[in-house]
């Protein structure tokens, strides 16, 4: 919280001096709320490359509302940046404001969350490709036939239905041929994990604990299946998918109660995303920047240039990718660890 | 026992002469404890001046721009009805309220047998020994008459938990004496009719021993029967050298149970005089205009063109 | 005039139904009854519509009435069921308490971050202080942040609306994130989690659940002894033998089926199977059960429970926390000088300052109360889940003030009950396991609980309008 504030302040002051420098463009984003520990990853990897090729960062907080949010990018108009990142927090209310960036002559950027304008840029992961990660590593590694448990996100959510989409198309074939029986599909409201603990909960009494498999939506919901496996001695036999890379849950991957967690690395994306900014400042057209393509997967179908970066599904084998790269200390990832995690040796 | 038991008499102007005429046949006793000063200070001697039990001195408060009470002085001996009168809004109950706590003076003093007392709040004035009844009788109305009676102070078993049992014993026989009919001790009060409430409110305020009783239109809404209940029970607290503020619309009980009357208008006091020395028509005087005639000490508030 | 002690009861009239002459003997609180026979109802009917989906041994064939759903439905209302309790009283006071979920989140957020990232590293993982020093933090914020609010609300005459709104928006998504960097607690220490009744050692087993019983069951005797001579001492009417029977019976048989219920609950097989095999116990060789229905061990084989191995778990830890939270509750409500002037501040706040009750210090009081209760229900949900996390207790102040509400607390003020608001935040649990276990879709269980609760304040209503 203080960190970014700082860096808020730090921004607005060198606002003033980057106005003098020549050349020198601006970076700014708008982020939709700093509650996530994610998000500040994503910051500082924007960061790092936006002042390393000399222009500035600026940023505001809209604190998980869509209100404070459209004042926010009016603000960031103001300031006469090249390119707006924006991370929205409600994509039908933003698209407004992005046209009032396009009007500004400004670049915009839909960071993470999209929106269907078709003038922004789209970055982010391969969010269908996260759902069928899931799948195929529960296929891979886990189960491919028996009785799935779906634990889905909060039903509000776009992303829920997205993942559960990826989810399915993997699936598909062994539900056909009846391999995979769908026993228990249950959305959870707000993606709590005490809620999932209670969905897995009932679940495990409606089919008297025959469950073979768990596909959880995320890691932390993932907390909340494993919680009530364990409760019934099943933790570690019933794989569990996961999504986040949260530490929490890569050290249950190191213990064996949860299968895989589905990293998005947001150091990548943000990494990604900066460059392309830069890129744009450079006045390299969006159309041509690197590894863009079209995408129209989104509600309303708009055909949007975008940059879909596909995620890391962390599992026994890889778990160092995520210790290696600095996201997890060893002891956090490995405490309680199994004898054949290699990562923990 | 008095037969005319009608519980709930809101218009009180009409039924009133009769009643206070009315002799009731049995004088309750009120106190099963007995008080410390009982006999200390005979009323007769009320007109060779001692220290009274109570004196509130050029007591002011306003809310927001209206001042409520202006510069009231007055006093009250041992043994002493003092009948508060004035209009609507003259401001006795608030005056009355910043002797029982309930609101904070803005200037003026108190003083309890000559000395000076601090009273910040409802809790300072129940140790000094000053009991209420509120004109809105300030009860619980959620809770049965035996909680209410016994609000502040529970009784408690030897286990520091409340002893219901006994306060509704105790209630019952307090109840029994003001409102014989009374049988509803398991229901909230706001079950009960006015009068009963009142019952309740004035139950709570001669319960505990008080050296000084307010009481604001105490039987405003009390049956023949009951004001006479209530009549006798002033006249023996009054016996028992308890000082008494009593505040009433009704000058005929004003004139039979009071010694002395204080009238106020406009928060400010127009005199003070002693019952024999006044008629009804110059209290209604210095009620509605003011005028303060001689057999009184003007105040304040009197007229200037007043004798 | 007749006596004034002789009847504590009102007088019987010759017109009175048997039914009413029950009730006034009894002076059974029938509000209490109708609730019990609504969740009777709900439980029944889950029962019967899920044995048209899933044969099970329910009491109708179904899922619902089983020793393992009523178990784990008894674990699920306890943290709602905890906070509930205190809730009742704020809003008995004429307060809200808007932020009891948010305060659920920074406690759970403290004690997690005390114990993996403080007391783990320094003392060592699994020191046997850790437990107890968590515990006492976690009570230490809940009281001072309670306090805070109620502060705020008595002394700077700041509606506790307002004070508890900037506490629902201030204390999780701010503070708690803020300490722990909105990442995921976990796993919290193993005693700790005994707190949630997740594992086998937070059972307390038959016998144990038995002799719980048996001392509630002396408790009851002993009330009602209690209660007949206090009307002796003054002479009140007693009331009839076959009333003081009847409550005794009632007592006995909620106390013992409950305790019944538990205790047929068998542990899961697997955990049967860790144990045997960490304790060396040799599981008999059994029967393999045809119906498949998983509930005993027998070597490696799932078997009819009287063939094989079999532990019961009987009464979790974290529901006899919340009876004897609703105990502790109900007598400081109802016994003690405290819960007396909180209904009556509840019944006029004037006439309750006049009688010389320091509100403003009630009102305090009643907040770090809450802040407790809080406290406690977050130890129960996070040990329960074996982690803190930012959203942990989200929306429940919803849930706690619907438990409240639809036990009869009255948002007027000055009305309401502990038992109430605990059977109220168990009738809420109960429909929203119920579809779960039915996998119904679930915009209908937001649907079903949201129309539950006005329903049941409406239900509620007449109720009370009919019984003046
Ligand atoms: N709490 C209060 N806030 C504001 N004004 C008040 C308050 N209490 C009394 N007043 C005002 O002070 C004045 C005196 O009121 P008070 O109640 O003392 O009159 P009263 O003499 O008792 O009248 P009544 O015979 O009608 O009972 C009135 O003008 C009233 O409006
Ligand atoms: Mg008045």
């Amino acid at each position: 919280m203080k960190r970014t504030l700082m860096t808020m302040m730090a921004g607005a002051l060198m606002l003033g001096v980057s106005a003098v420098a020549a050349n020198a463009g601006t970076v700014a984003v708008s982020w939709k709320t700093f509650q996530e520990e994610r998000w500040k990853t994503d910051e500082a990897a924007i960061k790092e490359v936006v002042e390393a090729a000399g222009h500035t960062y600026v940023s505001t907080d809209a604190q998980g509302s869509a209100q404070k949010q459209a004042a926010d990018i009016e603000g960031l108009i103001a300031q006469k940046p090249d390119v707006i990142l924006v991370v929205a927090f409600d994509s039908d209310a933003i698209l407004p404001s992005i046209q009032k960036i396009t009007d500004a002559g400004i670049k915009s950027i839909a960071y993470d969350v999209q929106f269907e304008d078709p003038n922004a840029l789209y970055i982010t992961f391969d969010n269908v490709g996260v759902g069928r990660l899931m799948a195929k590593t529960m296929l891979e590694k886990g189960k491919t036939e028996g009785n799935f448990a779906f634990i889905k996100g909060d039903k509000g959510d776009p992303n829920a239905t997205f993942l559960f989409q990826g989810i399915m198309e993997v699936l598909k074939e062994n539900i056909d041929a009846g391999k995979i029986k769908n026993v228990c599909e249950t959305f959870t409201d707000g993606w709590k994990p005490d809620n999932a603990q209670k969905n897995m909960e009932q679940c495990l009494t409606s089919q008297n604990n025959k469950i073979d498999a768990v596909v959880s939506e995320n890691d932390g919901m993932a907390g909340g299946v494993v919680a009530a496996l364990e409760a019934q001695g099943l933790a570690g036999s019933v794989p569990v998918t996961g999504q986040d890379g949260d530490k929490a849950a890569l050290n249950r991957v190191a213990k064996g109660t949860q299968l895989v967690s589905v990293w998005k690395d947001s150091r990548v994306l943000g990494k990604k995303a900066a460059e392309a900014a830069v890129a744009m400042i450079g006045g390299t057209a969006m159309d041509k920047l690197e590894g863009v393509a079209k995408f129209n997967g989104g509600k309303k179908g708009v055909e949007m240039n975008s940059i879909l970066i596909p995620p890391n599904p962390i599992t026994k084998a890889n778990l160092g990718d995520v210790i290696s790269a600095g996201w997890i200390s060893k002891e956090e990832a490995c405490a309680g660890a199994q004898a054949d995690v290699e990562a923990c040796k | 026992m008095a037969k005319s038991a009608k519980k709930s008499v809101p218009a009180r102007k009409a039924l009133r002469k009769p009643a206070s005429a009315a002799k009731v046949a049995k004088v309750p006793e009120v106190h099963d404890t007995p008080s410390a000063v009982v006999g200390a200070q005979p009323h007769k001697n009320l007109r060779e001046r001692g220290t009274p039990l109570i004196e509130m001195r050029d007591i002011s408060i306003a809310f927001g721009g209206i001042k409520a009470v202006d510069h009231a002085t007055v006093d009250l001996y041992p043994g002493e009805v003092v009948g508060l009168l004035g209009h609507n809004g003259a401001g006795k109950s608030t005056l009355i309220k910043v002797l029982s706590g309930a609101y904070k003076r803005d200037a003026g003093q108190i003083f309890i047998n000559g000395d000076e007392v601090n009273i910040d709040n409802p809790r300072d004035a129940k140790a000094l020994g000053i009991e209420t009844i509120y004109q809105t009788l300030a009860l619980a109305d959620n809770v049965d008459a035996a909680a209410n009676l016994y609000l502040g102070r529970e009784l408690k078993t030897s286990f520091g938990t409340l002893d219901d049992v006994a306060m509704e014993a105790e209630c019952r026989k307090v109840m029994h004496r003001l409102n014989p009919n009374f049988r509803r001790f398991k229901e909230p009060v706001s079950k009960l009719s006015g009068g009963q409430r009142q019952s309740v409110a004035i139950a709570r305020a001669i319960h505990f021993n008080a050296r000084i009783l307010i009481m604001d239109e105490p039987t405003a809404a009390l049956g023949p029967a009951e004001t006479a209940q209530v009549g006798e029970l002033i006249k023996q607290l009054k016996a028992e050298g308890i000082g008494i503020f009593l505040i009433s619309h009704d000058l005929h009980d004003v004139f039979d149970l009071a010694d002395r009357v204080a009238v106020m208008k406009n928060g400010k006091v127009v005199g003070t005089a002693h019952t024999s020395d006044v008629s009804h028509d110059d209290v209604l005087g210095m009620i509605i205009a003011g005028k303060c005639p001689p057999g009184a000490i003007p105040g304040p508030g009197a007229m200037r063109d007043a004798a | 005039m007749s006596d004034p002690n002789t009847s504590s009861l009102n007088p019987a009239t010759a017109s009175e139904s048997a039914v009413t002459r029950f009730f006034r003997a009894t002076e059974i609180d029938t509000r209490m009854l109708g609730m019990v026979a609504a969740i009777i109802v709900v439980w029944c009917v889950f029962d019967i519509w899920t044995s048209f989906r899933i044969n099970d041994e329910g009491l109708f064939g179904g899922l619902f009435l089983t020793p393992r759903n009523l178990w784990t439905l008894l674990v699920q209302t306890s943290p709602i069921a905890i906070m509930a309790t205190g809730m009742v009283l704020i809003i008995i006071m004429r307060q809200i308490d808007l932020s009891v979920g948010a305060m659920l989140t920074l406690i759970a957020t403290v004690a997690a971050v005390l114990q993996v990232q403080h007391l783990a590293p320094a003392l060592g993982v699994g020191h046997w202080s850790i437990w107890i020093i968590a515990v006492l933090a976690a009570i230490a914020v809940g009281v001072l942040v309670g306090a805070l609010n109620g502060y705020l609300t008595a002394y700077l005459a700041i509606p506790s609306f307002v004070v508890t709104l900037g506490g629902l928006i201030a204390y999780s998504k701010g503070v708690a994130f803020y300490i722990s960097e909105g990442v995921t607690i976990a796993p919290l220490d193993s005693t700790f989690k005994l707190l949630g009744g997740n594992v086998p050692s937070a059972w307390m087993g038959p016998q144990w659940s038995w002799g719980i019983a048996l001392v509630a069951c002396v408790l009851i005797v002993l009330g009602i002894m209690r209660g007949r001579q206090e009307r002796k001492r003054v002479k009140f009417a007693l009331r009839p033998l076959w009333a003081e029977a009847v409550l005794v019976g009632l007592g006995f048989i909620a106390v013992l089926g409950a305790t019944y219920v538990v205790n047929s609950y068998p542990w899961p097989p697997k955990l049967i199977e860790q144990y045997a095999l960490a304790n060396n116990v040799t599981i008999p060789p059994g029967v393999e059960d045809k119906a498949g229905k998983a509930v005993c061990m027998a070597a490696d084989k799932v078997v009819r429970c009287t063939d094989g191995l079999i532990y019961y778990t009987g009464y979790a830890i974290p529901v006899l926390i919340t009876l004897a939270v609703g105990l502790a509750m109900t007598f400081l409500a109802t016994r003690t000088q405290f819960g007396r002037y909180v209904y009556a501040i509840g019944g006029n706040p004037e006439a309750a300052e006049l009688a010389g009750i320091n509100t403003k210090a009630m009102t305090v009081k009643v907040f770090a109360l809450m802040g407790l209760l809080a406290a406690i229900s977050a130890m129960v949900a996070s040990a329960r889940l074996d982690a803190a996390t930012v959203s942990l207790g989200d929306l429940n102040e919803l849930y706690v003030i619907a438990a409240a509400v639809i036990g009869g607390t009255s948002l007027a003020g000055g009305i309401g009950t502990i038992y109430g608001a605990m059977l109220g935040a168990l009738l809420m649990q109960s429909i929203s396991s119920g579809m779960l276990l039915l996998n119904l879709p679930s915009p209908w269980q937001n649907i079903v609980v949201g129309s539950f609760l006005v329903i049941a304040v409406f239900v509620d209503q007449i109720y009370r309008r009919r019984v003046k």
